[in-house]
């Protein structure tokens, strides 16, 4: 089922034309990989997805449905949840306050933005989350998140859109700046996240990431969608020729024949 | 592992957390200084002196209160002392040459509060300039305005007994010591600011601010009207600080508060407060104040001469500010 359309998107930056006319469609419980070169307008895609700013022209549909989002509220409400590379968690709150950091459970509601935190709820939602997702150290809801390696970081970051039910996450360069080990537990991660039946949109500039864990890859250059193929029918080589623009194959082959 | 082992190890962590926190180091050294003066000098702590030191406290420390929130959301403001002069001689210009009713006036005060605070916060959020310019640039204008529409005199202040005097700086004997009622509100601001930075939703968000402010955006925290407000807060405080100093010194003075901004950042970062933004302490924010009002007022007393005490603040701010960036490090590295 389509979870995600998105419909001749424009969006231009002055004279710069950073969207020119973007469509895809996200199926539920799909890993679709949106590579492209630095400039390409991957960011810009996303950024309109996820609400920080409006497109020029053309449409966003969830679940069928012709949606505005104007704000990263707006985004959030749509069950569309965006990570965002060490741009997600605030270090100096604990993991329970990060995980419900926007949508924190309180009591006296009535009392607005003085209302009191419900801390045992915060605490125990959190330590069920922990569990639930299966971070492999014992983590603690109330550490802080500074004292978190990069991996774990990226985890706690899933773990809370997944906590929000989110029908959509974005990921933008999940594994940057993370070691090898590090690297293969968030690709676990993203593979799990699936099976619970979320879609993920998952933006990186690592190849071989896409080949473990995506089903289909959309390749953008100057703006536009140049090519959009499923995993099983298409090969590194081709796809890094796609996004460079170069006929890598040719190339390779030409390297042979000498 | 038994299971006793497991349930007793939190219990000691928490323990451990809490003695290498900023505020309880703070707190260890304000004590080891009240004994100090107390051992050096028999009168520190006679009641005399300690109703003199609560009665300043609060004129500082309630500013402070509002400079920690501020802190924690990653901005400071230098305007404070300037705003602490400016509120009371605005009002008693209302009442002495305007002919206005005391409460119309100190109403009229507080709107010029939040006016500044509004404004320095709008400049901050909106168009991006950092609050150490913006807020200096505020410094002089709000304090040159003092001394302008004063032409530099100090004014006699309000000192007909009534309901705002007795607010504001009342004052009460509870056995030889004697305390204004400005230390109530110290101390009910105080346990309001605890509440509102630890315990509600919008502590949460001011520390995530201040932490990191695109991941409280991206969570959809309206990061740019909680700096805002709490702009407001501070001025709004300083005014009320002003107006509690000029009603207990019977004068508004157009240079009153002077050098106070940094004194409460002192006060604020000693207790602990990151000056970066993300970590406050309210408690720390108390243990400072207090601190640095008995490092002033002890100094006097074991007789280091006046023109030399700075040097004295000076250096102890520094050493605390090592502390603790030491136990920091050292925290980072367990």
């Amino acid at each position: 089922m389509e979870v995600l359309r998105l419909q001749n998107l424009q969006k231009s930056f002055g004279s710069v034309r950073a969207l020119k006319n973007a469509s895809f469609a996200l199926n539920e419980g799909e890993v679709v990989a949106l590579l492209g070169d630095n400039g390409a307008g991957k960011s810009t895609l996303i950024k309109a997805i996820s609400g920080v700013f409006s497109v020029d022209r053309g449409d966003i549909y969830v679940r069928g449905q012709k949606v505005s989002i104007r704000s990263t509220r707006d985004a959030m409400d749509l069950g569309i949840e965006t990570i965002h590379q060490d741009t997600s968690l605030a270090p100096d709150l604990s993991i329970a306050r990060n995980l419900f950091l926007g949508r924190e459970p309180v009591n006296l509601k009535w009392l607005g933005v003085f209302a009191p935190l419900d801390l045992a709820k915060l605490r125990d939602a959190a330590a069920a989350l922990l569990k639930r997702v299966g971070i492999s150290k014992k983590l603690d809801a109330d550490a802080l998140v500074s004292t978190l390696s990069g991996g774990e970081r990226q985890s706690i970051a899933i773990s809370r859109a997944m906590q929000f039910a989110a029908k959509v996450i974005i990921l933008d360069e999940p594994t940057n700046n993370l070691g090898v080990e590090e690297t293969h537990g968030v690709l676990r991660f993203v593979k799990e996240v699936r099976s619970a039946g979320h879609s993920v949109l998952l933006i990186t500039h690592n190849i071989h990431h896409v080949f473990q864990v995506a089903d289909r890859i959309i390749v953008m250059r100057r703006g536009e969608i140049v090519a959009e193929q499923t995993v099983a029918d298409t090969d590194l080589l081709t796809v890094e020729s796609i996004i460079t623009g170069a006929d890598m194959s040719a190339l390779l082959k030409e390297t042979r024949a000498k | 592992m038994t299971i006793a082992a497991e349930q007793e190890m939190p219990r000691s962590k928490r323990r451990s957390s809490l003695i290498r926190s900023p505020q309880f180091s703070s707190l260890v050294i304000l004590i080891v200084l009240l004994a100090v003066f107390g051992i050096a000098d028999a009168n520190f702590l006679s009641p005399l002196n300690i109703s003199n030191m609560m009665a300043f406290l609060p004129e500082l420390g309630i500013i402070a209160l509002g400079m920690t929130l501020l802190l924690t959301a990653g901005e400071f403001d230098l305007s404070v002392g300037a705003v602490f002069g400016l509120a009371p001689v605005v009002v008693m210009l209302l009442v002495q040459n305007g002919g206005f009713d005391i409460g119309i006036a100190l109403l009229a005060g507080l709107l010029l509060c939040i006016a500044i605070g509004a404004v320095n916060g709008l400049i901050v959020t909106k168009i991006g300039i950092s609050s150490f310019l913006v807020t200096l640039s505020m410094l002089l204008v709000v304090r040159g305005a003092a001394l302008y529409i004063t032409q530099g005199f100090p004014l006699k202040s309000w000192d007909q007994p009534g309901f705002f005097v007795t607010l504001l700086a009342g004052s009460f004997n509870i056995g030889t010591f004697r305390f204004y009622t400005s230390l109530w509100w110290f101390i009910s601001l105080s346990l309001l600011a605890i509440y509102v930075l630890h315990y509600a939703k919008l502590g949460n968000w001011i520390s995530a601010i201040g932490s990191n402010r695109n991941a409280a955006v991206a969570r959809g925290v309206p990061a740019d009207a909680v700096k805002i407000w709490l702009f407001i807060l501070t001025s709004v405080l300083a005014g009320l600080a002003g107006m509690i100093s000029a009603f207990r010194i019977s004068a508004a003075s157009p240079v009153a508060g002077t050098g106070y901004e940094l004194e409460v950042i002192a006060m604020v970062v000693v207790g602990g407060t990151a000056l970066t933004g993300g970590r406050g302490t309210i408690l720390g924010t108390i243990v400072g104040a207090l601190m640095l009002r008995s490092i002033r007022n002890g100094i006097v007393l074991i007789g280091v001469p006046g023109l030399a005490y700075n040097i004295f603040v000076g250096v102890i701010i520094l050493a605390m500010l090592i502390l603790h960036a030491l136990l920091q490090k050292n925290a980072a590295r367990s």
